[in-house]
């Protein structure tokens, strides 16, 4: 109880000393140090090495014993030295489905001496034996496992360091703001509603003839060159987008409201597992959620963005919100 | 929690060992081995290697570690070799070969890097007990190198996959053992050197050559084969004639017909360690300053007629003196030479009858010549110099091979074979002048020494061994009779070498010995500054403790005791510590702005606070840039621009691998996008 209480403070303290941010420079106020349990026998041997030289009177034991424990000190400086001065910064987060490991690749930069031997911890993931030579920098990915959709932040990655000698660990935390975004479990309808349309059933809301609710308008800047209107221009020489305007459109619609009385996780798993469908099929398709709608297209991009809006369905991204808000949230 | 996670599948005790690591420790296990070669038995040498080696197949893959078993057998063979050789003998030799043992059988059980740090523990302290044996500068060196080689084995171990791990790891050490050498010889010196905490005997069964406290017969040319060293002496005022070099060890008073003894046994001392040191303070003019190397004896040498300086000496009787303990270490001390002779406060009855005892049996024809002397002499002195005179002028020799004189040895030497070494002559001497009625007895020590380098100093070796006579004349007390200085002269004046030059048997059975080849010039130059090397580092090194300690102290200014040493190593620790605390704080300052780009962002920052803007450093440029562009619209563009050029220094693709040159101008392109910043946020204000 008491343990758990002090430990929570700890926690706390150490939050408020490593903001939440990408990037982390670790220094003399955000590194800490201690002996391992090597550390600690070593101060036992050198104790033991002290009492011989003091019963054996023997000046040579006395000057090996200072000899090493001045070692010791000096690797404490080491040790330290080898975090203190790197840079890390969470450069980029990868996607995935709920359950999945996530990839966070992370940036360690050393401007004029080298870091040896790092290791990167998130909880049971390790990545150790890291080395970033001065003047260059290491991309190292951490994988952390996912449970659910949404945004996922990593609450504290330990990076630690025991070079050069094992005697003493130096460590730190980086805390990345940003989140990666982890798409729901794909989870197949019972019975589908692309699979309905497929067989050209009269669906109010996935019949194909689409062709005259088409809406045209001019081509803006970003358009996809797939959707320009080629025979038109060829014809007229005018650049016009096709813009499926409603639930009519020819591609198939995604619509979160097609799967009436289903609790909203499991529809958002049905949605995610049809938009694999269709990127599978490479198929084009649009995504229709309560507040947004994505127009049909094909290819990964548009997959990816799909995705992305299911996973985030109604989260907001924890990078937006208050730093004091974020301080609780590890 | 993290904190509480402490076992992990991974974590550095269950990683497999990488070969280079394990390579280094196993030469530093061989080099740690060298200092004990002669005190270890060959069969424990042999196994250590077969051990180790077995080890380093198992790493490079072609055999495999033992099982259970197998290691079991390993260890019952080596433990009862163990048993059978040490044949219940306690002493420190066999506890070293214990300790050997230990390491040698862990060497089938290291896996993991767990088992390497007990390895590392161990050879370290297999390095520190090879300093109670051996504390030459060379020895110490090799000690340092095995040491340091386990250290380095430790950063390979750390870091297995770092590019150029060993070069680093030398230059690593190298500058660490430079960085903080100054607070390792401070430290060495102002550690208060403490008495022993409890008894800890050195018992050694090696045997030490040097004078015993018996002598018969072939005692001393035996060690006349030995050119080991006995002591080292260091005069204030130059090194005196090598015919005023007795050094008197014993007094050997008790004869049975072959072998004198000592009258007064020695009496048991208790287990605990002899004071080594005899300080520091500068030789007075008449003093001198010996150090000794270890004897396992009580006995110090010394010249007639000295005076105990050093605190580390008993004074005896008769001129002798006596440490509190056995010298198991080298020990330093200290006399002083007196010019006045000995009190002649006459011979009580007792000592005069031990002094005259005899067997009551043998040797006749010595008694004969006693009292024929008696009867032609007037005084003792007179017959004392007879004596002299028949040994100077009759053809007796002096000799490395004597003959065998089973019986009546005296009357074989004096009569019949006429050729003996200093202890038949000493012994013969001493029998004839008590069979007369003189009080004598055999001194034993050594006698003369050679000068050491640039005559700084005098060695004495074992082959300076000497045997002579004291007799009681009336009115000068105790005074030398040494029979051997009339057969040999050559031996008072010049030594061994030249007094058995013609026979050739100067260490004949010694063939490495570099004072074998004394007459050739460069070998003999080459172990004389060796020598001098050696002796200054046991002199200040080596012999640096309690007293040379309090020496020192006392002539720094203040009252400095034990206390105050305490208080300043302390000192001296939080001192080093602080230092070494400053100058990485004062790097790390040099770390973080010596990257420009992170100095022109602080700058950035820095001047958005000065314009009221809050700017915490944990805001990322770009939250920097839209909280600036929301407060001022005029930066509109170039706030953002900023932020834009950081994030790809630092986040973009091609960050880290950008040309100098480009990561240059990128640089000064960041200072103009401030410049125009600044020069409109001083036009908003």
């Amino acid at each position: 109880m008491l343990l758990k209480s002090v430990r929570k403070r700890w926690q706390g303290w150490v939050n408020r000393r490593i903001p939440r941010s990408d990037t982390q420079q670790f220094v003399q106020n955000n590194i800490f140090i201690l002996p391992t349990g090597v550390g600690v026998v070593f101060g036992l041997l050198l104790v033991v090495m002290l009492l011989t030289g003091i019963n054996y009177q023997n000046s040579l034991i006395y000057l090996m014993t200072f000899i090493l424990g001045v070692v010791f000190v000096a690797a404490m400086h080491q040790t330290h030295r080898n975090l203190s001065g790197l840079q890390l910064t969470l450069v980029q987060t990868g996607e995935g489905y709920a359950g999945d490991k996530i990839p966070f690749v992370f940036r360690g930069t050393r401007s004029k001496e080298a870091t040896l031997a790092l290791e990167l911890r998130y909880h049971d993931q390790v990545l150790a034996q890291q080395h970033i030579q001065p003047g260059e920098s290491q991309d190292m990915t951490l994988l952390a496992r996912s449970s659910l959709r949404g945004y996922l932040v990593m609450d504290r990655v330990r990076v630690e360091t025991r070079f050069p000698f094992g005697l003493l660990k130096a460590w730190s935390w980086i805390r990345p703001a940003t989140a990666a975004v982890v798409y729901p479990r794909p989870l197949l309808p019972p019975e589908s509603p692309i699979a309905e349309g497929d067989d050209g059933e009269a669906d109010a809301r996935t019949t194909s003839d689409g062709q005259d609710h088409v809406d045209i308008r001019p081509w803006r800047q970003g358009d996809l060159s797939q959707r320009v209107l080629w025979k038109r221009y060829a014809r007229t020489g005018d650049m016009v987008i096709a813009e499926w305007s409603g639930q009519q459109g020819s591609p198939d619609w995604l619509d979160y409201d097609a799967f009436p009385g289903v609790e909203q996780e499991l529809r958002l798993s049905y949605l995610t597992a049809l938009v694999q469908q269709k990127l599978g099929a490479d198929e084009a398709f649009g995504l229709k959620l309560p507040g947004e709608f994505i127009a049909p297209d094909t290819g990964p991009a548009h997959g990816a963005r799909c995705l992305r809006a299911l996973a985030v369905f109604g989260q907001h991204d924890p990078a937006d919100q208050g730093a004091g808000h974020r301080g609780a949230m590890s | 929690m993290k904190l509480a996670q402490r076992s992990n599948p991974v974590s550095s005790s269950g990683t497999p060992i990488p070969a280079s690591a394990l390579l280094w420790l196993i030469a530093a296990f061989f080099i740690l081995l060298l200092p004990q070669w002669d005190r270890l038995p060959p069969w424990l040498l042999g196994a250590c290697g077969l051990l180790a080696g077995w080890r380093w197949l198992v790493q490079s893959g072609r055999v495999g570690l033992p099982g259970r078993w197998l290691r079991l057998t390993v260890m019952a063979l080596l433990i009862a070799t163990y048993i059978v050789t040490v044949e219940g003998r306690f002493t420190v030799d066999t506890a070293a070969s214990f300790f050997v043992i230990a390491v040698g059988l862990k060497w089938l059980e290291t896996r993991t890097s767990r088992d390497f740090y007990v390895l590392f523990f161990i050879l370290v302290y297999l390095a520190t007990v090879n300093f109670l044996f051996e504390q030459g500068i060379f020895w110490t060196l090799l000690n340092l190198v095995g040491v340091a080689l386990l250290l380095l084995g430790i950063q390979v171990l750390n870091a297995p996959g770092a590019p150029h791990v060993l070069a680093a790891g030398w230059r690593r050490l190298g500058g660490m053992f430079l960085k903080s050498l100054p607070i390792v010889l401070l430290l060495f010196l102002f550690f208060p050197r403490l008495e022993p905490l409890w008894s800890v005997p050195l018992v050694s069964d090696r045997g030490q050559t040097g004078i015993s406290d018996t002598m018969s017969p072939g005692d001393i040319s035996n060690l006349a084969q030995s050119s080991e060293r006995a002591f080292r002496v260091t005069f204030a005022d130059g090194l005196p004639p090598n015919r005023e070099l007795y050094w008197r060890g014993l007094i050997l008073d008790r004869f049975d017909g072959t072998t004198w003894r000592q009258w007064d046994t020695e009496r048991p001392t208790r287990p605990g360690r002899v004071s080594v040191d005899s300080g520091l303070e500068e030789l007075q003019d008449n003093e001198y300053d010996v150090l000794m190397d270890p004897s396992g004896q009580r006995w110090a040498f010394a010249l007639a007629d000295s005076r105990a300086v050093s605190e580390n000496l008993e004074e005896e009787r008769w001129g002798l003196f006596r440490f509190k303990r056995p010298a198991d270490t080298p020990v330093r001390y200290r006399l002083s030479r007196d010019t006045a002779t000995l009190l002649n406060a006459g011979l009580s009855p007792a000592f005069r009858r031990r002094f005259l005892q005899l067997p009551a049996q043998g040797n006749p024809r010595a008694r004969a010549l006693a009292s024929e002397l008696r009867a032609t002499s007037s005084s003792d002195r007179e017959l004392v110099a007879r004596l002299l005179t028949r040994f100077r002028e009759q053809p007796y020799f002096y000799t490395l091979r004597p003959p065998l004189m089973p019986d009546d040895g005296i009357d074989t030497l004096l009569f019949d074979e006429r050729r003996g070494f200093c202890e038949h002559y000493a012994g013969a001497t001493t029998f004839v002048l008590r069979s007369a009625g003189i009080p004598a007895r055999v001194v034993a020590g050594y006698q003369g020494g050679d000068p050491g380098a640039n005559n700084e100093y005098l060695i004495v070796r074992q082959y300076d061994a000497h045997a002579w006579v004291e007799a009681w004349l009336p009115g000068s007390g105790w005074t030398r009779v040494d029979p051997t200085a009339a057969i040999a002269p050559d031996r008072i004046e010049s030594g061994l070498r030249e007094a058995v030059a013609d026979e050739g048997s100067f260490l004949e059975e010694d063939w490495t010995s570099p004072q074998r080849y004394g007459d050739q010039a460069l070998i003999r130059w080459a172990s004389l500054q060796v020598d001098r090397l050696n002796y200054q580092w046991q002199r200040w090194v080596v012999g640096y403790q309690g007293q040379s300690q309090l020496d020192l102290m006392s002539r720094l200014p203040g009252n400095i005791g034990m206390k105050e040493l305490g208080y300043f190593s302390a000192g001296l620790v939080a001192f080093g510590l602080l230092v070494a605390g400053l100058v990485s704080a004062w790097k790390q300052r040099g770390i973080l702005t010596r990257d420009p780009y992170l100095r022109v962002v602080a700058q950035w920052r820095q001047l958005l606070e000065r314009s009221g803007l809050e700017a915490p450093t944990t805001a990322t440029p770009s939250q920097l840039a839209d909280s600036a562009e929301a407060r001022w619209p005029a930066l509109r563009g170039t706030a953002r621009a900023f932020a834009r050029m950081v994030n790809s220094h630092y986040y973009g693709a091609s960050a880290g691998s950008v040309e100098p040159a480009q990561r240059k101008a990128d640089l000064a392109r960041l200072k103009r996008i401030l410049g125009v910043n600044r020069r409109i946020l001083r036009k908003a204000r």
